[in-house]
This record gives structure tokens, sequence and C-alpha cells, in this order.
């Protein structure tokens, strides 16, 4: 099988720090591999495993990807190879703008069996990525899927819906976003990282994949932490049975 | 001003209501798609869709395949704004159709009304740290709404409205539902309880929930997790998890117990009116953000907190 896992470059979310004026600031924060495309790798990585094939890293975005530690850590979970197109353009992109980017540079790499992405970026967590380059690759796309079976030349899916579970038989080449259930992502080894050092890196510009420039979808008026409701902070400390007895009595005013 | 033509598309009927009044705040012309029988349409039409594309569903059927058709519609009625409800299958159709109509799904909208002409969408980013405001710029606006975003009108079942039925097969190549099992395990609305009872990480072992649930039944409280336990541990359904991804609560009571109260989570509980937090370690965020707080294993205290308050 002929696989390809798509990922973000994300800011780490515990270091964002949220600033006296609301606004978010990012410094601290350091670029790493969305939480949610951990799946989608791993997902690939057990199919290759089980099925033999390539799976193959894919990632558009900003000079934030241009980064050998993130290269070395994306490479240690079991890529074979990896391409990235970075570029000032790619930067903050929408949805639509990414995904256009992913065709053009899933084009430019050629056969594929399955594209394979995760939940949402845990970053802007928008859910569309694959939904939307599904589509124009003109291939079956699915989204929220939790167990990939293959079968010959298609696969078996099951997908999570709100109150069911559907059992879809999807011919290849397809698009699946899987969600953060499908699987726990393992963590790479001494061998899988001295192994990574090995793997072949690809990286292109905007033009080199032939995508043309996108309008964005949408301008960004404000990014800020919402106000936070007043709490009383009443922080009782200790096992003593007075202080037990204090917190079950400011506990029992509450749940009148 | 409002938007000429507005649409919503849901698979949900339950979100038929409160999509159909935001589309009537929005625009002037409201038109609903449905994917299922008639006396839907005539619901939809009473709460304010001047018409409605009825599209088949059988068992077994997968209503995405409409999209391109759907997409189709749009484009040849020049909608302003198309409002998807964010179920699995909604999200999917919304993804499909913005490609289709070459833009953008601005997803879980939280908030939507219009500035300068133009759509201002709301929605949180970076794990709920923050609210992201954005205008959007293309000729068709789609996005995703979820419930509790808009309020239902009254029903009047004296409107009328134009009902279309579109009875072609969906468009699935390469796509064949096998077979549709009901998800195993209990449905559990969270949003109605008044009160409710969170577990995090602090509990070790599966079997430690029974403290929680104890303190539940003495409290009349619901029980909830942080997402590692329904996740991660799988201790609990999806459904019972609290926060940006999960559920999004306002009771009058919330208490976490071993819940470090990271900013995802917290998202889904600063609507309570009061906040209950017991945890080991002093300096977890949640002691930051609990009106009542009680520094403690909760291997000790909780049983005796129980036995207290049954008292
Ligand atoms: C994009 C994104 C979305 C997310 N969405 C959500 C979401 O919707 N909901 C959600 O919950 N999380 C979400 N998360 C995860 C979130 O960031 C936290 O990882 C999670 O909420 C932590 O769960 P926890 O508090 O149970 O565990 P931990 O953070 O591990 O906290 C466990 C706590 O238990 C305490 N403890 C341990 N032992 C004891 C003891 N014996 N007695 C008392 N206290 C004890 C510890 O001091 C600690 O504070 C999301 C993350 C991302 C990146």
């Amino acid at each position: 099988m002929r696989i390809i896992a798509c990922f973000k470059a994300v800011p780490e979310e515990q270091d964002i720090v949220v600033e006296k004026d609301r606004q978010l600031n990012f410094d601290k924060a350091e670029w790493k591999i969305g939480t949610y495309d951990l799946n989608a790798i791993e997902a690939g990585k057990q199919l290759v495993e089980a099925e033999g094939g390539q799976l193959t890293g894919l990632a558009v975005g900003g000079t934030a990807l241009d980064s050998s530690k993130l290269k070395k850590n994306i490479l240690s979970r079991g890529l074979d190879d990896l391409y990235l197109v970075i570029d000032e353009k790619a930067e903050n992109a929408d949805t639509y703008q990414t995904a256009k980017l992913l065709e053009a540079s899933i084009r430019k790499i050629g056969e594929f069996d399955l594209v394979l992405c995760g939940a949402g970026s845990s970053d802007l967590y928008a859910q569309q990525t694959g939904n939307q380059v599904g589509e124009l690759l003109g291939v079956p796309v699915i989204n929220s899927v939790n167990k990939i079976t293959p079968q010959g030349d298609k696969v078996i899916v099951e997908r999570v819906l709100e109150d069911s579970v559907q059992v879809l038989e999807v011919s290849l080449p397809a698009v699946l976003s899987v969600t953060s259930e499908i699987n726990v992502p393992r963590i790479p080894g001494m061998k899988d990282i001295l192994a990574a050092k090995k793997k072949p890196v690809t990286e292109f510009t905007v033009e080199d994949i032939g995508a043309a420039y996108v309008q964005p979808t949408s301008l960004v008026l404000s990014t800020q932490a919402p106000e936070q409701a007043e709490r009383k902070l009443n922080i009782l400390e200790g096992d003593s049975e007075e202080t037990i007895d204090e917190f079950v009595k400011l506990f029992n005013e509450a749940l009148k | 001003m409002a938007i000429k033509n507005v649409w919503f598309i849901t698979d949900d009927l339950s979100a038929i209501g409160e999509l159909a009044a935001g589309a009537r705040k929005l625009g002037e012309h409201v038109t609903a798609v449905l994917f299922s029988e008639q006396d839907q349409a005539k619901e939809a039409i009473a709460c304010g869709a001047d018409q409605v594309y009825l599209f088949k569903k059988t068992e077994g059927s997968f209503i995405e395949g409409y999209s391109k058709e759907i997409a189709g519609l749009i484009r040849a009625e020049q909608a302003g704004l198309v409002m998807v409800y964010s179920s699995a299958s909604g999200r999917l159709i919304a993804g499909r159709i913005a490609s289709q109509l070459e833009t953008s799904a601005i997803s879980n909208v939280s908030d939507l009304y219009i500035e300068d002409d133009h759509v201002v969408a709301e929605h949180m980013v970076y794990g709920g740290l923050a609210l992201r405001k954005e205008k959007a710029l293309s000729d068709t606006v789609v996005l995703t709404v979820g419930l509790g975003v808009f309020e239902a009108n009254a029903k009047d079942e004296s409107r009328e409205g134009k009902v279309t039925e579109i009875t072609g097969e969906a468009e699935n190549a390469g796509i064949k539902v096998i077979e549709i099992r009901p998800k195993q395990g209990e449905t559990v609305n969270l949003k109605v309880a008044k009160k409710v009872v969170g577990v995090g990480r602090g509990f070790a072992n599966e079997e430690d929930l029974k403290m929680a649930e104890d303190l539940a039944s003495a409290t009349g409280a619901e029980l909830a997790c942080s997402r590692p336990i329904a996740e991660g541990e799988k201790w609990m359904g999806k459904e019972r998890y609290v926060g940006v991804s999960g559920a999004v609560l306002k009771p009058d009571v919330y208490v976490a117990i071993g819940i470090s109260g990271q900013i995802q989570h917290m998202v889904g509980v600063n609507d309570a009116k009061t906040i209950v937090a017991i945890n080991k370690d002093k300096n977890a965020p949640i002691f930051k953000q609990a009106d009542i707080g009680l520094v403690g294993d909760l291997y000790t205290v909780l049983p005796k907190i129980t036995e207290k308050l049954k008292a």
C-alpha cells in the first residue's frame, strides 16, 4: 500500500501565554507535530506493517516546518520518506488554501492508495482539511474513521457517527480522516531515531508543486482569550476532620 | 443588512429549529436542505424556512454523496451563506461543498453576525485558549454550527413554503455502506444536568471511579470526565467528556476531582455557577479557577466527603 500521512506544524499549546490584555503570546511555544496528526501517522504505520508498502509524510506550511528537530521527530515515527512544502505563502493558510496545496503536492508525489489525515489540527481544529482534499482529488473521502481494514483493492472502514457506527467499503485511492481514538501513537525508540537520519526528505516551494495562488476565505479580525469568570478561590488544604468539615459545609451551600 | 439567500443543511432533525431561526435572523430568504421525510420539511417551514430541498435517505444511504448536487443548487441560487449542522456527516458535507465552491469551511462557529455587509464568525482556537473573530470574504460563506448557537423560534404552522423532493440517488462512486451498528452504551445529556461531577487522571484505576459515582449519587449529580479518561483510558463514553472538543456545559455546580484544569477542559465548564475542585497538587491550575477547593489526596478525602454529605 502506498500511504501518505498528512500533518501540520503547530505551536505547543502548553507554552502559549495569555497576556494581560488577553492576547496570545507565542514566544515560548515551540513548533511541534499536531497531536491528532500522530494518529494518522500511526494508522499508516500499522497498515504498512501489516500489508507492506510505503509510508510518506506530507506537510505544507510556513518556515516553522524548516526545523531539523521537527523533521527528525516526524521521521522517527516510521515514515519511509518525507515531503515538505515550505513557503511563506503557506503560512496561516485556511482550509481551502491548505487543501489546494496538499492536492497539488499529492499529485506531484504521484500514485497513492490512501491519504490519511488526523481528526483536526491541534491549533485550529477545523476538521476540514481531509474532507476538502478528498473532494479536490475527486476520490472517496471519509471522516471520523475509527478502524481501517484492508481488503484487496478496497478498505473496510468503521466510521463513528453521533449515535451509530457506519461500516463502509471504500475503494482505493481514498482520503480518510481518522479519530484520535483509532490508536495510541507509539513513542519512537532509539532505533527509530537513528533510522530517521537515513530517510529522504524532499522540500518544495509552492512554485515547485505548480499550485496557483488562492485568495484567503476570511480575514482574521482578532484572536483573544475569553474573559474568565471571577471565582471565589476559597481553597482549603489538608485532610484533617476540621478541614473536611469546613469543605463539606461550603460544598453543601453550593449544592443548595 | 441581511443576506439575500441563506441556506442551512442538517442531517439531524433536532437541529432544524435552531438553524432555521439563525438563518431567518441573518437572511431574507431561507432554504433548508434535509434528508428524509415530508413532515420534516413542514417542520422546517414552520420554523422559518421558505424553501426546502428534500433529499432521499434510506437505511444505508450515504447522504454525503449529494454534496456535489447541493453545491450545484447553492451556486445556481447564489446563496450568500450556508450553515451546516456540525455532525460527523454534516462536517463532511460542509467540506465537500466548500471545495466545490472553492472556499473553506469555517468550523464550529459559536457566534455569527453581519458587520459591514460581511459575515463575521467567532470560533474557538488553540484548544479553547482563544476566541477568533473572522470576517468571511467569499461570495458563498460555508460554515458548520452546532446546537446552542441560535435560539429556536416558536413554530408557526401557518407559514407556507416550497418543498422540492430530489429523488435521484446519491453519487457514491467507491463508497458502499455495508452495515450500520447502533452505538454501544447509554446516551447521556450532560447539558441538562444541574450538578456534574467530573473525574480526571487523578484516578489511578477504573474501579476507583466508584468513589466518584458515590459522590454523584449522594449529590444527585451526573458523572462526567476529562478527555483522557474517555479517549485514552476509555473508562467512560466519549459523550461524557467535558471541554472544547467535548461537551460544553452550564451547570450550577461542577466538581472537578483529580483534574488538573487545563484550558481545553475548563472551556467546557467556564459558565458553571460554582466550580469545586479536589486535587492533591496545590499548584494545579484548577485552583486558580475554582470557587471552593480542597488540596488533598482524593483517595483519602473523597470517601470522607461523601460520607459527611450523606449524613
Ligand atoms: C486540541 C486539544 C483539545 C483538547 N480537548 C480537550 C477536551 O475537550 N476536554 C479535556 O478534558 N481535555 C482536552 N484536551 C486535553 C487537555 O489538554 C488535558 O490534557 C486534559 O484535560 C487533562 O486531563 P486530566 O486533568 O484528567 O489529567 P492531568 O492533566 O494528568 O491531571 C490529573 C490531575 O490529577 C491530580 N491527581 C493525581 N493523583 C491525585 C490524587 N490521588 N488525588 C487528587 N488529585 C490527584 C494531579 O495533581 C493532576 O492535577 C485537549 C487537548 C488538545 C491539545
